[in-house]
């Protein structure tokens, strides 16, 4: 499969791994993660449910051990990946999500979760809707911008993730502090960047 | 007969009881619990304070000991801020290492702190590149009933607006320290976060302040700090999809809520 | 030492401040010339007074039992689950057993106390299991275990038997089957000075001698009020024949001065549970 490349700085190879269910490296500007997807597979005894499938979520970063900070991210992607999956076509199983951090300058959790997505697509499991995130900058000056020169002091960062249906807020997290009119316009700045995720989604998929 | 129809059907009953416009435990969907602050009662921390949100109990301690700064910033104290979820609050934590839940909200917290800047890590410092404090701030829920994120950051500041710390000369060519234990001082607090929780329920009913049994059976979590006028946090991890309409009532909710609690923190210390 | 992964690290290197105390306080032998001279607590109690008491059932609302004690500034909380199938047993076994855990809260001693159980902790979970399981009739539930958690807030002084009564009271708030009340009581020795429920300070004079073979020490008893039998001895310390039978004495009397306090307590308690009952 060919890596696709997009205007909004995206770029992605689906299926790379042989191993898991499906897979995909995706890069966004500099910043670069590797989805793995198992399932569904066989449960351990512990993390059993019985009306459906569980989901795991395992986030590795670039060196070292996760630490606590990755936990946040890992709970993060399990939520959005257990909302968005039809978990209860699989009950008694496991669904895993892995994801390994390979490259950072920013965005990184938007990166990781738009990696999940594709990766989920690739190996074909049942979701209710696709998801996208998008991360919104504010510098200084008040301004909203959706790149981000890698270095630059930022006020305040938003992440966002859509479904495709509705175009509904599924996550949300932020850094820096801001009003309450600067976070609805990053909102819509956001909607419309996550449009395009999901065109160069579909792009990815037709190639 | 109530009792058992509950175990079984745990989301059923809850339906109907919303379907009337009313919590199981008496509230209607936007009333909070009560808050209750408690500040300064543990003489061994440098600074504590315990809070009570409905059943919910967390401590929040603070011990202040002495350290070297990073070579990359010599003049930042340090914040360290760690939750504790002992097998003691709740029947769903073991002994051993923290559970995820614990990591997880930790890291929430400590994000919180940062992104309000409540505390100048620069205040923290005694002597540039040789003395700065280290604060450990440790919170211990001892009942676990939902919404604990909104109890910690009640108890941090009034443990935080309660801290004292003593006055330490250092000599710099001796490299000598001394502490002079008699004369405290507070530390700076530059703003008061407030947290509050929202629990969504069957993707459209929206519950304030959710207990434990709410946060169970819900389908999502929302987090919304605000820091006076700003907000400095909207964390939502996941779960049910809420419109922006949605999003910006709670926000609106939320803001509402935000000068009682200062006042509450206010009067308690 | 390996780096926690689980929770946020502060710097490598940390030192508690009151290392560097200007104003030099009095010595610990100073202060028990000071208390021999004048025949006097810190606190202004006597010798053989215990502290004032306070207790509470009903803290935690997610425990199937729990109780608050407090003595002065020595502040416990327990919690005591349901009953759950022992974990890794292959076997059956006929009789229940209790699972104890003992940990001090980060902030509540003097230096700050870490999160993973130290071995201090450890031995104290031990004995608090020792002083508890001749309390509950194990055989009503086989092959199941109780947790008990107790976790020391505030430390000065007694923590470990204010645990152990408090844990007595949040299993008979459970309604764990017991035999009888239990009541846990400490004394510090030091010299011919003997401490009833010493605070910390009182408990650290305790500890070292004086001068060599001196009698020096702490010593824990818990006792079964109706059967009028100890379930639980604890000593450290170098104390002799005599004195520490006339410490079991003392002890012994002591314990038995918190009984009506328990009592009382529960009783209220079950009649507050019956007119509730009623209302509903």
């Amino acid at each position: 499969m060919e890596t696709v490349t997009d205007k909004t700085n995206i770029s992605c190879k689906l299926g790379i791994l042989s191993r898991p269910d499906g897979s995909a490296i995706l890069s966004e500007g500099n910043t670069t993660v590797i989805a793995g997807i198992y399932g569904p597979v066989e449960v351990k005894l512990q993390k059993l449910l019985i009306d459906k499938a569980s989901v795991e979520c395992h986030y590795r970063p670039k060196s070292g051990l996760p630490g606590v900070e990755d936990r946040l991210y890992e709970s993060i992607i399990r939520n959005i990946c257990e909302t968005s999956f039809y978990a209860s076509l699989h009950p008694r199983t496991a669904i895993l999500v892995t994801i390994q951090e390979l490259q950072n300058s920013g965005q990184l959790i938007s990166c990781a979760i738009n990696a999940a997505c594709l990766a989920c697509l690739n190996a074909g499991i049942d979701m209710k809707f696709m998801f996208s995130a998008v991360t919104c900058y504010m510098n200084f000056e008040d301004d909203l911008y959706l790149h981000c020169a890698s270095g630059k002091e930022t006020k305040a960062m938003f992440v966002f993730v859509f479904d495709s249906t509705e175009k509904r807020i599924i996550a949300s997290h932020t850094k820096g502090s801001f009003t309450k009119e600067q976070f609805e316009e990053a909102v819509e700045l956001s909607k419309e960047g996550c449009e395009d995720r999901f065109t160069y989604y579909k792009k990815v998929l037709e190639s | 007969m109530a009792e058992q129809y509950k175990s079984l059907h745990p989301i059923k009953y809850y339906r109907d009881y919303l379907a009337h416009g009313i919590r199981p435990d008496g509230r209607e969907f936007n009333k909070f619990r009560p808050i209750l602050l408690n500040v300064g009662s543990i003489d061994t921390a440098d600074g504590s304070a315990i809070a009570k949100v409905g059943n919910t109990t967390v401590v929040c301690g603070i011990k202040a000991e002495l350290c070297k700064p990073k070579p990359d910033a010599p003049k930042c104290g340090f914040l360290v801020p760690n939750l504790e979820l002992p097998p003691l609050c709740s029947p769903k934590f073991r002994p051993g290492p923290p559970s995820d839940q614990a990591q997880v909200l930790t890291q929430l917290i400590a994000d919180i702190i940062e992104n309000s800047k409540c505390i100048d890590l620069n205040d923290l410092c005694i002597f540039q590149d040789k003395l700065v404090w280290c604060l450990f701030v440790d919170f211990v829920c001892l009942d676990f009933d939902g919404s604990v994120v909104d109890a910690c950051i009640v108890s941090l500041l009034g443990a935080l607006k309660t801290a004292k710390l003593p006055f330490v000369e250092y000599d710099p060519a001796l490299d000598n320290i001394q502490v002079n234990m008699e004369e405290r001082k507070h530390i700076k607090v530059h703003s008061t976060p407030v947290s509050t929780t929202f629990a969504v329920f069957d993707d459209k009913v929206i519950l304030k302040d959710p207990t434990q049994e709410e946060e169970n059976l819900c389908s999502g979590i929302l987090t919304v700090v605000f820091k006076d006028d700003e907000l400095c946090c909207v964390h939502k991890p996941g779960g049910s999809p809420l419109t922006q309409e949605e999003l910006s009532q709670c926000i609106e909710e939320s803001k509402e809520r935000t000068l009682f609690i200062k006042r509450l923190i206010d009067t308690a210390v | 030492m390996p780096v926690d992964h689980k929770r946020i690290n502060g710097p490598d290197e940390t030192y508690p401040y009151s290392l560097y105390a200007k104003t030099n306080k009095q010595s610990l032998n100073e202060k028990h010339e000071d208390i021999k001279r004048t025949g006097q607590r810190s606190d202004s109690r006597t010798f053989l007074e215990h502290r004032k008491i306070f207790i509470k059932t009903g803290v935690v609302s997610q425990a199937k039992g729990s109780a608050y004690i407090e003595l002065e500034n020595t502040k416990v909380i327990v919690s005591v689950f349901d009953p759950r199938e022992i974990p890794n047993r292959p076997d059956y076994s006929l009789k229940g057993e209790i699972y104890c855990e003992f940990k001090y809260a980060p902030f509540s001693c003097n230096k700050r106390r870490l999160h993973i159980q130290d071995t201090e902790e450890k031995q104290y979970s031990a004995i608090m299991k020792q002083a508890l399981e001749s309390t509950v009739c194990s055989h009503e539930f086989p092959n199941f275990q109780v947790d008990i958690y107790a976790m020391v807030l505030h430390n000065d002084g007694s923590c470990l038997s204010a645990a152990i009564t408090a844990a007595g009271l949040a299993l008979a708030h459970a309604g764990v089957p017991m035999y009888d009340i239990i009541t846990s009581v400490s004394l510090g020795i030091q010299q011919d000075n003997l401490f009833i429920d010493p605070t910390n300070e009182e408990q650290s004079i305790c500890l070292y001698p004086r001068t060599l073979d001196t009698d020096h020490g702490n010593v824990i008893i818990s006792k079964l009020h109706m059967h009028n039998q100890i379930s639980q001895f604890y000593q450290s310390g170098n104390i002799s024949l005599e004195k520490i039978n006339e410490a079991i004495g003392i002890l012994d009397k002591t314990c038995e001065e918190l009984v009506p306090v328990i009592q009382k307590y529960l009783v209220k308690h079950v009649i507050r549970n019956l007119k509730d009952r009623e209302a509903k």
